[in-house]
């Protein structure tokens, strides 16, 4: 039996690849919507997976550093560290800063943690020039994103750094690049006041004591300890909030991503929704193309089925192509987007479920319209 | 075997209801034979479309009785359910225009219907090799409709509504589109098909210069059917 669909795109080829790449491109915006959600997760997950703690000890009522303000005493690592079941436990700061450049200053994270304790947030396997840091004043390791190369001087507060290394793929929750610097230069840029200000605060009669405060303990348990358990301990005893890594996971996901996941998915479903309607103005314009022939088909009797079909397998082919497309395209400028985009293919073949159900929808106006067609409007001219 | 290819009987076709009735056709009766070429005149708006969709199973008439070879297929209401497998199977149509399926090459448009029909591809490739070598366009199977000249087209969509084989041909206005040479041209094949093929092709016309060349002429006056013979030599119908 002949083909229809195929023959009618094959006479047509060129006008409907031309469409399925303009469909295809709506697609690809599909996918990078979804990569930019996945990207989001992933760069969310970035530092707490290199960090690798355990426990992480904040202060009470605080859902921790990546959710909102927390500040514990730079001490408490050394009071968690002989509770019973840890392992090692260390201090951390985290603090949006903006490194100067010459061409606009760089917004980035900086990491601040005590070089020579136990837990290194730094990951070797990032570091892809210099190396880490060896002491505890005025070094700093940077991303790669921030422009930075090592031995550049970067000037911050009333010090200047020097760059010892650089690290490739460190991203925060945020899509900030993360730097790296000692704890004692991290409290002094966040917490230590200008000498004016500190003079000022003296005349107050206020201590400017907070240089030893940090955001948060980390702290990996003994094996044979449950974490949980640890972690209750520690609540009961230190009024902290403590959380696992796995909440601490879910607080980055689901308080801090949440809203941008929703945002994100709200603009997928959107495109979802215009591919459609256009598929099936497209779809509809095509039909009404051979509304002519169709009568003809319908005069000399051909059944329904012969031409609905024909109608549905040429939009799910125009669903398939521009999903090929979509794909194409997302693949080819996924890189060039400022913030991280992941492509991961269960998304893709989600997509193509999705485009598959889409275009079955889509192609119900060109069916309806076929089956209206009155097969008398062939006669005469 | 009978030889009447098509027998309408008290045929009547109104539209509307009421104070909008209109009365298209009444009481129509004849029989066309096996192998009849005939043509159907009438004034524009007279009802010839709307008889020859009633005859093609389109439009449903209000009442009466139509046959289609042995088949009665209106009695007051269709005989069968499936209106269209009875122009699958009896009718064939050529159109003012060619009408060929765009995307569809020469011998596709052919074989399409007798596919449907259940015939093999090799078997509807075969039979529209025969029809267009029978039609002089054999050359062409392989072209597509846009290649062709009007009258090559027109040709094979003479074989397209021969392909799968029907015992009547109903032609809207096939010479329409052309020129005085070639309306008779497509004529004298009609012609000929309708003795060899022993088709009934019931021609709708305005084009008097082909009037010569069918047997009956049949025309719709007061929305009855009244036969007509030519006056060959006058070129007149009397």
């Amino acid at each position: 039996m002949i083909n229809l669909a195929k023959r009618d795109i094959e006479h047509t080829l060129s006008k409907f690849i031309v469409t399925a790449m303009g469909v295809g491109m709506l697609l690809g915006i599909v996918l990078i919507m979804i990569g930019v959600y996945r990207g989001l997760i992933f760069e969310a997950e970035i530092l707490l997976n290199d960090i690798n703690a355990d426990l992480w000890i904040v202060q009470e009522n605080t859902m921790g550093p990546f959710a909102e303000s927390s500040r514990v005493y730079e001490d408490m690592k050394d009071i968690i560290y002989v509770m019973d079941g840890i392992d090692k436990s260390g201090a951390i700061t985290f603090q949006n800063i903006q490194l100067p450049h010459k061409d606009k200053p760089v917004r980035v994270v900086a990491v601040g943690y005590d070089i020579y304790g136990s837990i290194n947030p730094v990951n070797p396997q990032r570091i892809i020039s210099g190396r880490n840091m060896k002491n505890d004043r005025y070094e700093i390791v940077v991303t790669d994103k921030t422009g930075f190369k090592v031995d550049d001087k970067i000037k911050l507060g009333r010090n200047s750094y020097t760059v010892v290394g650089v690290t490739h793929n460190t991203t925060s929750n945020s899509g900030d690049p993360l730097v790296y610097l000692s704890l004692k230069d991290a409290q002094e840029l966040q917490f230590l006041y200008s000498n004016k200000e500190i003079q000022n605060n003296e005349a107050r009669g206020v201590k400017n004591s907070e240089s030893h405060m940090v955001n948060a303990i980390i702290a990996t348990v003994k094996n044979g300890f449950d974490i949980n358990e640890v972690a209750q301990d520690i609540k009961k005893w230190q009024h902290k909030s403590v959380y696992t890594a796995q909440q601490q996971k879910e607080i980055l996901t689901k308080n801090v991503v949440e809203k941008s996941a929703k945002q994100i998915g709200l603009f997928t479903v959107i495109l979802v929704v215009v591919s459609t309607i256009i598929i099936a103005l497209i779809i509809y314009t095509m039909t009404l193309e051979k509304i002519k022939e169709i009568s003809i088909m319908k005069l000399m009797g051909l059944p329904n089925s012969l031409i609905v079909s024909m109608i549905v397998k040429e939009t799910l082919l125009l669903g398939i192509f521009a999903f090929i497309f979509g794909n194409i395209f997302s693949h080819l400028t996924y890189d060039k987007f400022p913030k991280r985009i992941v492509l991961e293919i269960p998304d893709a073949f989600m997509l193509f479920g999705v485009i598959i159900v889409a275009s079955i929808l889509a192609s119900f106006i060109g069916v309806k319209k076929v089956i209206s067609a009155d097969p008398a409007a062939a006669i005469g001219g | 075997m009978s030889k009447i290819a098509i027998k309408v009987q008290n045929l009547v076709k109104n539209f509307g209801k009421g104070d909008n009735l209109v009365k298209v056709i009444e009481n129509a009766s004849f029989e066309i034979k096996k192998g009849e070429l005939v043509a159907l005149i009438a004034p524009s708006g007279a009802g010839k479309t709307t008889l020859l969709m009633m005859i093609g199973c389109v439009y449903e008439p209000t009442s009466g009785e139509i046959w289609l070879g042995e088949e009665k297929v209106y009695d007051n209401k269709w005989t069968a359910k499936d209106t269209r497998r009875i122009r699958r199977e009896k009718i064939g149509f050529i159109f003012q225009a060619h009408y060929l399926i765009p995307f569809l090459n020469i011998i596709e448009n052919i074989t399409l219907l007798p596919q449907t029909n259940g015939v093999s591809e090799k078997a509807a490739k075969q039979k529209a090799m025969e029809l267009l070598e029978y039609l002089e366009i054999a050359d062409k199977a392989y072209s597509m409709s846009s290649q062709l000249s009007g009258g090559q087209n027109q040709r094979v969509a003479i074989a397209r509504a021969l392909a799968n084989n029907p015992e009547i041909i109903l032609a809207d206005e096939p010479t329409a589109a052309l020129d005085a040479q070639r309306s008779i041209s497509v004529i004298k094949m009609l012609k000929k098909i309708a003795i060899e093929q022993n088709v009934a092709i019931i021609t709708v016309t305005h084009d008097e210069r082909i009037l010569p060349y069918f047997d009956r002429i049949m025309k719709i006056e007061n929305r009855s059917i009244v036969f007509h013979k030519l006056d060959k030599e006058q070129n007149e119908i009397i």
